[in-house]
Protein backbone atom coordinates (compact mmCIF):
# COMPACT_ATOMS: atom_id res chain seq x y z
CA UNK A 1 0.00 0.00 0.00
CA UNK A 2 1.35 3.60 -0.60
CA UNK A 3 1.11 6.89 0.77
CA UNK A 4 -0.72 9.43 -0.68
CA UNK A 5 1.69 12.01 -1.52
CA UNK A 6 -0.66 14.68 -2.99
CA UNK A 7 -2.11 16.37 -0.05
CA UNK A 8 -5.40 18.94 -0.17
CA UNK A 9 -3.41 21.90 1.53
CA UNK A 10 -2.34 24.75 0.35
CA UNK A 11 1.15 26.23 1.08
CA UNK A 12 3.05 23.66 3.37
CA UNK A 13 4.78 26.36 5.67
CA UNK A 14 1.08 27.54 6.40
CA UNK A 15 -0.47 23.73 7.06
CA UNK A 16 -0.95 24.34 11.21
CA UNK A 17 -2.20 27.23 10.92
CA UNK A 18 -4.87 27.27 8.42
CA UNK A 19 -5.68 23.60 10.30
CA UNK A 20 -6.03 25.81 13.52
CA UNK A 21 -7.76 28.19 11.89
CA UNK A 22 -10.20 25.88 10.34
CA UNK A 23 -10.77 23.80 13.86
CA UNK A 24 -11.27 26.43 16.03
CA UNK A 25 -13.78 28.22 13.27
CA UNK A 26 -15.84 24.94 13.43
CA UNK A 27 -15.83 24.39 16.99
CA UNK A 28 -15.82 27.62 18.35
CA UNK A 29 -18.39 27.05 21.25
CA UNK A 30 -15.45 23.77 22.09
CA UNK A 31 -12.12 25.56 21.49
CA UNK A 32 -10.53 28.80 20.48
CA UNK A 33 -7.06 29.89 18.98
CA UNK A 34 -5.25 32.79 21.19
CA UNK A 35 -3.19 35.42 19.33
CA UNK A 36 -0.23 33.46 20.18
CA UNK A 37 -1.17 30.65 18.48
CA UNK A 38 -2.43 28.40 21.77
CA UNK A 39 -5.60 26.06 21.05
CA UNK A 40 -7.43 26.68 24.71
CA UNK A 41 -11.26 26.32 25.85
CA UNK A 42 -13.33 28.54 24.99
CA UNK A 43 -14.67 28.64 28.58
CA UNK A 44 -11.73 28.19 30.79
CA UNK A 45 -12.59 26.18 33.82
CA UNK A 46 -13.29 27.69 37.08
CA UNK A 47 -9.79 28.85 39.35
CA UNK A 48 -8.45 26.74 41.69
CA UNK A 49 -8.76 24.00 39.92
CA UNK A 50 -4.82 22.45 38.60
CA UNK A 51 -4.69 22.62 34.62
CA UNK A 52 -3.82 20.51 31.91
CA UNK A 53 -0.91 21.50 29.13
CA UNK A 54 -0.13 19.65 26.46
CA UNK A 55 3.08 20.59 23.63
CA UNK A 56 3.28 17.95 20.75
CA UNK A 57 3.89 17.70 16.76
CA UNK A 58 1.18 18.33 14.52
CA UNK A 59 0.05 15.98 12.10
CA UNK A 60 -1.45 13.56 14.10
CA UNK A 61 -5.17 14.73 14.35
CA UNK A 62 -7.60 14.85 15.98
CA UNK A 63 -4.58 14.56 18.80
CA UNK A 64 -4.32 16.62 20.77
CA UNK A 65 -6.38 19.88 19.73
CA UNK A 66 -9.61 17.98 19.72
CA UNK A 67 -8.98 17.03 23.36
CA UNK A 68 -9.32 20.45 24.42
CA UNK A 69 -12.51 20.85 26.67
CA UNK A 70 -14.41 20.78 29.42
CA UNK A 71 -13.43 17.47 31.44
CA UNK A 72 -10.51 17.31 29.09
CA UNK A 73 -7.03 19.70 28.90
CA UNK A 74 -7.20 23.36 29.32
CA UNK A 75 -4.50 24.59 26.29
CA UNK A 76 -2.75 22.56 23.34
CA UNK A 77 0.28 24.42 22.01
CA UNK A 78 1.01 22.39 18.40
CA UNK A 79 3.93 22.42 17.42
CA UNK A 80 4.85 21.59 13.84
CA UNK A 81 4.43 18.13 11.53
CA UNK A 82 5.80 15.88 13.80
CA UNK A 83 7.68 18.47 15.69
CA UNK A 84 7.05 19.28 19.23
CA UNK A 85 6.68 23.27 20.05
CA UNK A 86 10.18 25.17 21.31
CA UNK A 87 9.93 26.28 25.25
CA UNK A 88 9.26 29.50 24.70
CA UNK A 89 5.96 28.68 23.00
CA UNK A 90 5.10 26.08 25.87
CA UNK A 91 5.73 28.80 28.27
CA UNK A 92 3.15 30.38 26.97
CA UNK A 93 0.89 27.54 27.08
CA UNK A 94 1.73 27.19 31.21
CA UNK A 95 0.41 30.74 31.47
CA UNK A 96 -2.22 30.69 29.40
CA UNK A 97 -3.80 27.53 31.53
CA UNK A 98 -2.97 28.85 34.66
CA UNK A 99 -6.07 28.78 37.12
CA UNK A 100 -4.10 29.66 40.22
CA UNK A 101 -3.71 25.84 41.58
CA UNK A 102 -0.76 24.68 39.15
CA UNK A 103 -0.07 23.73 35.76
CA UNK A 104 0.61 20.01 34.90
CA UNK A 105 2.80 19.50 31.55
CA UNK A 106 1.76 16.09 29.79
CA UNK A 107 4.33 14.84 27.82
CA UNK A 108 3.99 12.02 25.73
CA UNK A 109 7.39 10.39 25.99
CA UNK A 110 9.65 11.42 22.53
CA UNK A 111 13.39 13.03 22.81
CA UNK A 112 11.44 16.35 21.44
CA UNK A 113 8.87 16.54 23.87
CA UNK A 114 10.44 15.72 26.95
CA UNK A 115 13.62 17.68 26.06
CA UNK A 116 11.42 21.09 25.15
CA UNK A 117 9.32 20.31 28.20
CA UNK A 118 12.85 20.26 30.46
CA UNK A 119 13.29 23.17 29.21
CA UNK A 120 10.02 25.14 29.63
CA UNK A 121 10.30 24.57 32.89
CA UNK A 122 13.61 25.52 33.56
CA UNK A 123 11.98 28.61 31.87
CA UNK A 124 9.08 28.71 34.58
CA UNK A 125 11.91 28.42 37.35
CA UNK A 126 13.71 31.64 35.63
CA UNK A 127 10.81 33.53 35.85
CA UNK A 128 9.86 32.16 39.25
CA UNK A 129 6.68 30.35 38.14
CA UNK A 130 5.75 27.92 40.71
CA UNK A 131 3.65 24.95 41.34
CA UNK A 132 4.40 24.10 37.52
CA UNK A 133 4.72 20.07 37.33
CA UNK A 134 5.46 17.62 34.07
CA UNK A 135 4.68 14.29 34.05
CA UNK A 136 5.93 11.52 31.18
CA UNK A 137 3.88 9.15 29.66
CA UNK A 138 4.21 6.25 27.63
CA UNK A 139 2.40 2.95 26.88
CA UNK A 140 4.14 1.04 23.40
CA UNK A 141 5.46 -1.79 24.37
CA UNK A 142 7.64 -2.43 21.75
CA UNK A 143 9.65 0.46 21.79
CA UNK A 144 11.70 -0.78 25.41
CA UNK A 145 11.45 -3.92 27.17
CA UNK A 146 9.82 -4.96 30.30
CA UNK A 147 11.75 -3.26 33.07
CA UNK A 148 12.97 -0.08 31.34
CA UNK A 149 9.17 1.11 30.55
CA UNK A 150 10.11 5.09 31.15
CA UNK A 151 12.25 3.93 27.59
CA UNK A 152 8.79 3.50 26.46
CA UNK A 153 7.34 5.72 23.47
CA UNK A 154 3.98 7.78 23.92
CA UNK A 155 1.28 6.49 21.82
CA UNK A 156 -2.06 6.20 21.30
CA UNK A 157 -2.84 4.09 24.52
CA UNK A 158 -2.30 7.51 26.30
CA UNK A 159 -6.14 8.27 24.93
CA UNK A 160 -6.64 6.51 28.60
CA UNK A 161 -4.64 8.95 30.82
CA UNK A 162 -5.80 12.39 28.97
CA UNK A 163 -9.98 11.24 29.39
CA UNK A 164 -9.10 9.97 33.01
CA UNK A 165 -6.76 12.56 33.83
CA UNK A 166 -8.67 15.55 32.17
CA UNK A 167 -11.51 14.08 34.57
CA UNK A 168 -9.70 14.44 37.87
CA UNK A 169 -8.66 18.09 37.19
CA UNK A 170 -12.10 19.19 37.18
CA UNK A 171 -12.50 17.84 40.86
CA UNK A 172 -10.07 19.71 43.87
CA UNK A 173 -7.01 17.51 43.57
CA UNK A 174 -3.84 19.61 43.83
CA UNK A 175 -1.36 19.31 41.56
CA UNK A 176 0.60 16.22 42.76
CA UNK A 177 -2.14 13.81 43.54
CA UNK A 178 -2.93 14.80 39.34
CA UNK A 179 0.55 13.85 38.55
CA UNK A 180 0.16 10.82 40.62
CA UNK A 181 -3.18 10.19 39.19
CA UNK A 182 -1.66 10.01 35.55
CA UNK A 183 0.79 7.58 36.70
CA UNK A 184 -1.22 5.39 37.83
CA UNK A 185 -3.42 5.43 34.41
CA UNK A 186 -0.28 5.37 32.78
CA UNK A 187 1.20 2.60 34.75
CA UNK A 188 -2.27 0.37 33.77
CA UNK A 189 -1.96 1.01 30.37
CA UNK A 190 -0.37 -0.75 27.44
CA UNK A 191 -0.41 -0.61 23.70
CA UNK A 192 1.08 -1.90 20.89
CA UNK A 193 0.65 -0.92 17.14
CA UNK A 194 1.17 -1.95 13.40
CA UNK A 195 1.15 -0.55 9.75
CA UNK A 196 0.55 -2.24 6.52
CA UNK A 197 1.66 1.15 4.82
CA UNK A 198 4.20 4.23 5.24
CA UNK A 199 2.57 7.82 5.19
CA UNK A 200 4.01 10.71 3.29
CA UNK A 201 5.15 14.05 5.36
CA UNK A 202 2.52 16.88 4.51
CA UNK A 203 5.52 19.06 4.17
CA UNK A 204 8.12 17.78 2.53
CA UNK A 205 5.22 14.79 0.17
CA UNK A 206 8.04 12.77 0.51
CA UNK A 207 7.37 8.98 2.04
CA UNK A 208 8.18 8.96 5.54
CA UNK A 209 9.59 5.12 5.26
CA UNK A 210 9.71 2.40 2.34
CA UNK A 211 7.09 -0.57 2.79
CA UNK A 212 6.76 -3.26 0.59
CA UNK A 213 2.81 -4.13 -0.58
CA UNK A 214 2.56 -7.84 1.11
CA UNK A 215 4.35 -6.85 4.35
CA UNK A 216 3.43 -5.25 7.79
CA UNK A 217 5.40 -3.91 10.99
CA UNK A 218 4.50 -5.02 14.20
CA UNK A 219 5.33 -2.15 16.72
CA UNK A 220 5.39 0.88 14.78
CA UNK A 221 5.73 4.53 15.89
CA UNK A 222 3.07 7.19 16.01
CA UNK A 223 5.80 8.94 13.49
CA UNK A 224 6.69 5.79 11.11
CA UNK A 225 9.13 4.85 14.00
CA UNK A 226 10.42 1.19 13.40
CA UNK A 227 9.28 -1.54 15.80
CA UNK A 228 9.76 -5.21 16.03
CA UNK A 229 10.25 -5.64 12.61
CA UNK A 230 8.78 -6.58 9.12
CA UNK A 231 6.72 -9.68 8.15
CA UNK A 232 4.32 -11.11 5.95
CA UNK A 233 1.35 -9.31 6.12
CA UNK A 234 -1.35 -11.75 7.93
CA UNK A 235 -5.01 -11.87 7.84
CA UNK A 236 -7.12 -9.57 10.77
CA UNK A 237 -7.58 -12.80 13.20
CA UNK A 238 -3.96 -13.75 12.67
CA UNK A 239 -2.80 -10.43 13.39
CA UNK A 240 -4.67 -10.14 16.62
CA UNK A 241 -3.61 -13.19 17.88
CA UNK A 242 -0.20 -11.88 17.32
CA UNK A 243 -0.20 -8.60 18.81
CA UNK A 244 -2.55 -9.54 22.04
CA UNK A 245 -0.67 -11.67 23.63
CA UNK A 246 2.59 -9.40 24.49
CA UNK A 247 0.38 -6.65 25.32
CA UNK A 248 -1.21 -9.13 27.87
CA UNK A 249 2.31 -10.57 29.15
CA UNK A 250 3.62 -7.28 29.57
CA UNK A 251 1.61 -5.36 32.42
CA UNK A 252 -0.14 -8.86 32.83
CA UNK A 253 -3.78 -8.20 32.39
CA UNK A 254 -4.64 -11.37 34.10
CA UNK A 255 -8.07 -13.30 34.57
CA UNK A 256 -10.39 -11.02 36.70
CA UNK A 257 -9.32 -7.66 35.50
CA UNK A 258 -11.22 -5.04 34.10
CA UNK A 259 -9.64 -3.63 31.16
CA UNK A 260 -10.97 -0.68 28.83
CA UNK A 261 -9.93 -1.43 25.28
CA UNK A 262 -9.25 1.27 22.60
CA UNK A 263 -8.46 0.24 18.59
CA UNK A 264 -7.26 3.48 17.01
CA UNK A 265 -7.10 4.26 13.37
CA UNK A 266 -4.07 5.19 12.85
CA UNK A 267 -5.19 6.66 9.30
CA UNK A 268 -6.88 4.77 6.54
CA UNK A 269 -8.06 1.44 7.86
CA UNK A 270 -11.60 1.05 7.30
CA UNK A 271 -14.09 1.07 10.25
CA UNK A 272 -15.08 -2.36 8.99
CA UNK A 273 -11.43 -3.55 8.92
CA UNK A 274 -11.51 -2.03 12.58
CA UNK A 275 -14.76 -3.73 13.65
CA UNK A 276 -13.02 -7.45 12.40
CA UNK A 277 -10.20 -6.52 14.24
CA UNK A 278 -12.10 -5.89 17.68
CA UNK A 279 -14.65 -9.30 17.36
CA UNK A 280 -11.49 -10.93 17.58
CA UNK A 281 -9.70 -9.06 20.54
CA UNK A 282 -13.42 -9.52 22.33
CA UNK A 283 -12.72 -13.31 21.93
CA UNK A 284 -9.86 -13.65 22.98
CA UNK A 285 -9.88 -10.92 26.02
CA UNK A 286 -13.16 -13.01 27.03
CA UNK A 287 -11.11 -16.38 26.58
CA UNK A 288 -8.81 -15.37 29.34
CA UNK A 289 -11.23 -13.87 31.51
CA UNK A 290 -11.03 -10.36 31.36
CA UNK A 291 -13.73 -7.81 31.08
CA UNK A 292 -14.05 -4.90 28.92
CA UNK A 293 -15.86 -2.11 30.79
CA UNK A 294 -15.90 -0.09 27.60
CA UNK A 295 -14.43 -0.19 23.76
CA UNK A 296 -13.53 2.72 21.57
CA UNK A 297 -12.56 2.39 18.24
CA UNK A 298 -11.78 5.00 15.64
CA UNK A 299 -9.10 7.64 14.79
CA UNK A 300 -8.13 9.24 18.07
CA UNK A 301 -4.03 9.20 17.35
CA UNK A 302 -3.11 9.46 13.64
CA UNK A 303 -0.34 9.55 11.35
CA UNK A 304 -1.31 10.89 8.18
CA UNK A 305 -3.12 8.15 5.72
CA UNK A 306 -1.12 5.34 7.42
CA UNK A 307 -2.75 1.95 7.33
CA UNK A 308 -2.48 0.49 10.41
CA UNK A 309 -4.03 0.75 13.65
CA UNK A 310 -2.98 0.58 18.08
CA UNK A 311 -4.37 -2.11 20.44
CA UNK A 312 -4.48 -0.35 23.79
CA UNK A 313 -5.45 -1.76 26.92
CA UNK A 314 -5.91 0.02 30.15
CA UNK A 315 -6.59 -2.23 33.37
CA UNK A 316 -9.36 -0.18 35.90
CA UNK A 317 -10.48 -0.14 38.94
CA UNK A 318 -13.37 1.75 40.83
CA UNK A 319 -11.98 5.22 40.66
CA UNK A 320 -10.49 4.96 37.04
CA UNK A 321 -14.09 3.69 35.97
CA UNK A 322 -15.76 6.94 37.35
CA UNK A 323 -13.14 9.13 35.98
CA UNK A 324 -13.73 7.48 32.54
CA UNK A 325 -17.82 7.82 32.77
CA UNK A 326 -17.18 11.74 33.64
CA UNK A 327 -18.23 14.57 31.56
CA UNK A 328 -15.96 15.16 28.56
CA UNK A 329 -16.50 17.62 25.99
CA UNK A 330 -13.59 18.00 23.17
CA UNK A 331 -14.56 18.11 19.81
CA UNK A 332 -13.13 14.54 19.41
CA UNK A 333 -13.60 12.91 22.93
CA UNK A 334 -16.74 13.36 23.86
CA UNK A 335 -18.56 11.56 27.04
CA UNK A 336 -21.39 13.62 27.30
CA UNK B 1 44.23 38.46 15.52
CA UNK B 2 43.80 37.50 19.01
CA UNK B 3 40.66 39.03 20.51
CA UNK B 4 37.17 38.55 18.71
CA UNK B 5 34.36 40.70 18.81
CA UNK B 6 30.91 41.02 18.35
CA UNK B 7 31.25 41.91 15.00
CA UNK B 8 33.32 38.62 14.31
CA UNK B 9 30.98 36.80 16.08
CA UNK B 10 28.43 37.80 14.29
CA UNK B 11 29.88 37.47 10.94
CA UNK B 12 30.85 33.73 11.81
CA UNK B 13 26.83 33.34 12.98
CA UNK B 14 26.28 34.55 9.49
CA UNK B 15 29.27 31.95 8.06
CA UNK B 16 27.48 28.94 9.35
CA UNK B 17 23.43 29.43 8.55
CA UNK B 18 25.24 29.87 4.67
CA UNK B 19 26.85 26.73 4.79
CA UNK B 20 23.70 25.01 6.32
CA UNK B 21 21.75 26.59 3.88
CA UNK B 22 23.49 24.85 0.70
CA UNK B 23 23.36 21.86 2.87
CA UNK B 24 20.08 21.84 3.36
CA UNK B 25 18.66 19.01 0.80
CA UNK B 26 21.68 17.19 1.97
CA UNK B 27 20.99 17.05 5.32
CA UNK B 28 17.50 16.66 4.53
CA UNK B 29 18.27 13.18 2.82
CA UNK B 30 20.33 12.16 5.93
CA UNK B 31 17.51 12.39 8.43
CA UNK B 32 15.24 11.40 5.77
CA UNK B 33 17.10 7.62 6.18
CA UNK B 34 17.08 8.27 10.12
CA UNK B 35 14.64 10.91 11.46
CA UNK B 36 11.96 12.31 9.70
CA UNK B 37 13.26 13.90 7.30
CA UNK B 38 13.00 17.68 7.72
CA UNK B 39 16.20 18.61 9.83
CA UNK B 40 17.80 20.59 6.97
CA UNK B 41 14.92 22.71 6.21
CA UNK B 42 14.32 22.97 10.17
CA UNK B 43 17.73 23.94 10.72
CA UNK B 44 18.52 25.82 8.06
CA UNK B 45 15.50 28.27 8.43
CA UNK B 46 16.32 28.36 12.40
CA UNK B 47 19.45 30.08 10.95
CA UNK B 48 18.06 32.32 8.84
CA UNK B 49 15.86 33.28 11.24
CA UNK B 50 18.83 33.65 14.02
CA UNK B 51 20.62 36.21 10.99
CA UNK B 52 17.54 37.91 10.77
CA UNK B 53 17.25 38.65 14.81
CA UNK B 54 21.51 39.33 14.92
CA UNK B 55 20.79 41.96 12.19
CA UNK B 56 18.26 43.73 14.70
CA UNK B 57 20.32 44.14 17.82
CA UNK B 58 22.74 47.26 17.88
CA UNK B 59 25.23 46.71 19.61
CA UNK B 60 25.17 43.26 20.81
CA UNK B 61 27.25 41.92 23.27
CA UNK B 62 28.56 38.35 22.50
CA UNK B 63 26.87 36.86 25.26
CA UNK B 64 23.79 38.50 23.98
CA UNK B 65 24.92 37.20 19.94
CA UNK B 66 24.93 33.48 22.07
CA UNK B 67 21.86 33.94 23.55
CA UNK B 68 19.51 34.87 20.60
CA UNK B 69 21.20 32.19 18.69
CA UNK B 70 20.22 29.91 21.28
CA UNK B 71 16.68 31.19 21.42
CA UNK B 72 16.20 30.74 17.77
CA UNK B 73 17.47 27.70 17.36
CA UNK B 74 15.13 26.14 20.33
CA UNK B 75 11.49 28.07 19.52
CA UNK B 76 12.68 28.69 15.69
CA UNK B 77 13.13 24.70 15.31
CA UNK B 78 11.61 22.78 18.01
CA UNK B 79 11.79 19.17 18.44
CA UNK B 80 14.93 17.09 20.01
CA UNK B 81 17.26 19.21 17.55
CA UNK B 82 15.99 22.57 18.64
CA UNK B 83 16.44 21.85 22.22
CA UNK B 84 20.00 20.51 21.78
CA UNK B 85 21.00 22.82 19.20
CA UNK B 86 19.33 25.37 21.72
CA UNK B 87 21.62 24.13 24.35
CA UNK B 88 24.61 23.91 22.96
CA UNK B 89 24.77 28.11 22.07
CA UNK B 90 22.43 28.48 25.70
CA UNK B 91 25.03 26.78 28.00
CA UNK B 92 27.65 29.16 26.37
CA UNK B 93 26.70 31.87 27.08
CA UNK B 94 27.11 32.07 31.15
CA UNK B 95 31.12 31.51 30.31
CA UNK B 96 31.15 34.82 28.41
CA UNK B 97 28.52 37.08 30.03
CA UNK B 98 29.83 40.78 30.71
CA UNK B 99 32.52 40.15 27.83
CA UNK B 100 33.54 42.67 25.63
CA UNK B 101 35.79 40.33 23.69
CA UNK B 102 36.66 36.93 23.28
CA UNK B 103 40.05 34.91 23.15
CA UNK B 104 40.49 31.59 22.60
CA UNK B 105 40.62 30.89 26.55
CA UNK B 106 36.67 31.89 26.51
CA UNK B 107 35.92 29.82 23.70
CA UNK B 108 37.34 26.72 25.22
CA UNK B 109 34.81 27.32 28.03
CA UNK B 110 31.66 28.24 25.91
CA UNK B 111 32.39 25.08 23.62
CA UNK B 112 33.16 22.98 27.01
CA UNK B 113 29.53 24.74 28.66
CA UNK B 114 27.90 23.57 25.37
CA UNK B 115 29.04 20.49 25.28
CA UNK B 116 28.21 19.27 28.71
CA UNK B 117 24.93 20.56 28.17
CA UNK B 118 24.63 18.93 25.22
CA UNK B 119 25.52 15.18 27.17
CA UNK B 120 23.38 16.32 30.14
CA UNK B 121 20.00 16.87 28.01
CA UNK B 122 19.75 14.40 25.62
CA UNK B 123 21.82 11.86 27.34
CA UNK B 124 23.97 11.05 24.98
CA UNK B 125 27.78 10.11 24.87
CA UNK B 126 30.35 8.97 22.29
CA UNK B 127 29.21 6.61 20.16
CA UNK B 128 25.60 6.71 20.26
CA UNK B 129 25.46 7.65 16.63
CA UNK B 130 24.36 11.68 17.66
CA UNK B 131 25.47 15.68 17.08
CA UNK B 132 27.96 14.01 20.39
CA UNK B 133 30.16 11.83 17.98
CA UNK B 134 31.29 15.56 16.01
CA UNK B 135 31.01 17.86 18.62
CA UNK B 136 33.14 16.35 21.71
CA UNK B 137 36.63 15.80 19.31
CA UNK B 138 36.03 19.12 18.04
CA UNK B 139 35.65 20.41 21.26
CA UNK B 140 38.95 18.19 22.65
CA UNK B 141 40.35 19.40 19.50
CA UNK B 142 39.96 23.04 19.90
CA UNK B 143 40.95 22.94 23.16
CA UNK B 144 43.88 20.92 22.33
CA UNK B 145 45.19 23.62 20.84
CA UNK B 146 46.79 26.78 22.21
CA UNK B 147 46.88 28.69 19.12
CA UNK B 148 43.20 29.99 18.23
CA UNK B 149 44.34 29.70 14.21
CA UNK B 150 45.24 25.58 14.59
CA UNK B 151 42.15 24.92 16.96
CA UNK B 152 40.12 25.52 14.03
CA UNK B 153 41.24 23.66 11.16
CA UNK B 154 41.55 20.65 14.28
CA UNK B 155 38.25 21.30 15.49
CA UNK B 156 36.90 21.24 12.00
CA UNK B 157 38.95 17.82 10.50
CA UNK B 158 37.91 16.43 13.95
CA UNK B 159 34.22 16.88 13.45
CA UNK B 160 34.29 16.14 10.27
CA UNK B 161 36.10 12.45 11.13
CA UNK B 162 33.45 12.32 14.09
CA UNK B 163 30.17 13.12 11.75
CA UNK B 164 31.99 10.40 9.31
CA UNK B 165 31.95 7.63 12.05
CA UNK B 166 28.48 7.49 12.75
CA UNK B 167 27.92 6.42 9.30
CA UNK B 168 29.07 2.58 11.32
CA UNK B 169 27.32 3.29 14.33
CA UNK B 170 24.01 1.89 15.84
CA UNK B 171 21.46 5.04 17.23
CA UNK B 172 21.27 4.97 21.11
CA UNK B 173 19.10 8.02 21.62
CA UNK B 174 16.51 9.80 19.13
CA UNK B 175 14.06 8.02 16.96
CA UNK B 176 17.00 6.19 15.16
CA UNK B 177 17.44 4.70 17.59
CA UNK B 178 14.37 2.17 16.98
CA UNK B 179 15.63 1.22 13.85
CA UNK B 180 18.50 -0.90 15.42
CA UNK B 181 21.37 -2.21 12.73
CA UNK B 182 18.90 -0.69 9.59
CA UNK B 183 20.15 2.22 10.84
CA UNK B 184 23.90 1.42 10.10
CA UNK B 185 25.39 3.02 6.69
CA UNK B 186 23.72 6.32 7.69
CA UNK B 187 25.58 9.09 8.58
CA UNK B 188 23.55 10.92 11.66
CA UNK B 189 22.30 13.98 10.48
CA UNK B 190 22.78 16.11 13.61
CA UNK B 191 26.93 15.41 13.73
CA UNK B 192 26.81 16.23 10.09
CA UNK B 193 25.40 19.58 11.20
CA UNK B 194 28.14 19.69 13.95
CA UNK B 195 30.67 19.10 11.23
CA UNK B 196 29.76 21.74 8.72
CA UNK B 197 28.90 24.29 11.38
CA UNK B 198 32.93 23.87 12.55
CA UNK B 199 34.07 23.85 8.70
CA UNK B 200 32.05 26.85 8.44
CA UNK B 201 34.12 28.77 11.40
CA UNK B 202 37.47 27.35 9.93
CA UNK B 203 36.70 28.66 6.70
CA UNK B 204 35.42 32.40 8.02
CA UNK B 205 39.08 32.07 10.06
CA UNK B 206 41.00 31.22 7.00
CA UNK B 207 39.18 34.28 4.88
CA UNK B 208 39.33 36.78 7.54
CA UNK B 209 43.19 36.16 8.64
CA UNK B 210 44.62 35.52 4.94
CA UNK B 211 46.12 32.36 6.86
CA UNK B 212 48.00 35.04 9.33
CA UNK B 213 47.49 34.85 12.57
Amino acid sequence: MSARAHKLINQPQNIVSEMLDGFCAAYGDIARLTDEGLVVRATPKAPGKVALVIGCGSGHEPAMIGWIGEGLFDVNIAGEIFTAPGPERILQGIKAADRGAGVLVCVSHHAGDLLNAELALELCELEGIANVDMVVLYDDISSAPKGREPERRGTAGLFFVWKMLGAFCEGDGDLAAAKALAEKVRDNTRSLAMSLSSCASPVTGQVMFEMPEDEMEIGMGLHGEMGMGRQKALSAGETIDLMLPPILEDLPFQAGDEVLVLLNNSGSLTLMELFILYKRVAEKLAEAGIRVYRSWIGPYATTQEMAGFALSLCRVDDELKALWDARANGAYMKQL
Amino acid sequence: MREIGSDNLKAMLIAIAGRIADSRERLNRLDAALGDGDHGASISAAFEKTVAELARLPDPKPSEIWLTTARCLMNGMGGASGALFGTLFLKGVAPIQGKERLVKADFDELWAAGLAGVKARGKAEIGDKTMVDALQPAVLAFAANDNIAAAWPAAAEAASNGAESTRELIARQGRAKYLGERGIGHQDPGATTIALMFEALDSYWREMTNGKT
